[in-house]
């Protein structure tokens, strides 16, 4: 997916401007909606330091692919950037720019499968088959392995369960936040979430399973 | 409340969306099947270790400046109202 503005990457740490440095309360919507429209750049940096890296965690579990995560928030902030003007707050700023997002991720999936499927709801209800135990959280190491496991798990769901997933339980957006970004309504966004919660743990748990067999905690 | 009644309410469990009743009969199910303990304990898990794993992950540590720098600039360029 081309960007529409080229990047040339900065390979260092850079550090975020925090919102103390910016001066504009996210949590003010209204202003800072209002502070867009006027071009206000502390604006954008107050926009920006909230949402890339939400946006960006959304492409990469969608797309599993750095260039194209970075092209989504790419296109997504520069849609802001056109589009302030119009800008009604119908939805709120962080749902619309999900929204805008999400599409961007779309576009990319059809792309490579252009018969994607996102409203099928007919798939049946699964029940767990694996009931080893698990070991602990604060007792794992995120290794490069464990890593891999979640990135195997999360690409063997639908893109439309993933995104719910993502959503829900990575970004913690609420049930009416992703129902409103995907399109679709709530009861479809808690079958979703439940069905790609049940998925991802009985595709994690023959892994954790047994790493909880040879540890023992 | 039977193993595929637990299965089916358990995301609602999990977020506390059930009512009082179901909560309660899901709780008691629980403290006696090992099986549904497992389901909902290693459910609970998955959800914190995709939090955790997506803590790390972010454009802040790669090349967040750069980009932010022209999108700042194409903002900057972009005259007041203009539609």
């Amino acid at each position: 997916m081309p960007c529409k503005i080229s990047l040339r990457y900065v390979t260092s740490v850079v550090e975020n401007t925090s919102n103390e440095q910016v001066g504009i309360a996210v949590t003010d919507e209204q202003a800072l909606i209002t502070a867009l429209k006027q071009r206000d750049p502390t604006a954008l940096a107050a926009v920006f330091e909230t949402y890339a890296d939400r946006i960006y965690r959304l492409g990469m579990n969608l797309l599993h692919d750095e260039q194209h995560a970075d092209c989504v928030v790419q296109d997504t902030f520069l849609a802001l950037i056109e589009h302030i003007d119009q800008f009604e707050g119908r939805s709120s700023l962080g749902t619309w720019l999900y929204r805008v997002g999400y599409n961007h991720c779309l576009n990319q999936l059809r792309k490579v499968k252009p018969s994607l499927e996102l409203d099928s709801l007919d798939e049946p209800d699964m029940m767990p088959v694996n009931f080893n135990p698990w070991p602990a959280p604060e007792e794992m190491v995120f290794t490069s392995e464990i890593t891999s496991e979640l990135e195997r798990a999360i690409a063997t769901l639908s893109p439309a369960l993933r995104a719910v997933f993502v959503m829900r339980d990575i970004e913690e957006l609420s049930t009416n936040e992703t129902a409103s970004v995907l399109g679709i309504s709530e009861s479809a966004v808690k079958v979703r979430l439940h069905r790609a919660r049940l998925l991802l743990r009985e595709q994690l748990a023959p892994y954790f399973g047994e790493q909880f067999e040879q540890t023992g905690v | 409340m039977e193993c595929q009644d637990l299965i089916k309410y358990l995301s609602d469990y999990i977020d506390n969306r059930l009512d009082e009743a179901l909560t309660r009969a899901a709780q008691e199910h629980l403290a006696t099947c090992a099986n549904c303990h497992v389901v909902l304990d290693s459910t609970q898990k998955t959800i914190l270790l995709y939090r955790q794993r997506d803590q790390q992950n972010g454009l802040t540590t790669r090349h967040y400046q750069s980009l932010y720098d022209q999108l700042a600039q194409a903002f900057a360029k972009k005259p007041e109202g203009d539609l």
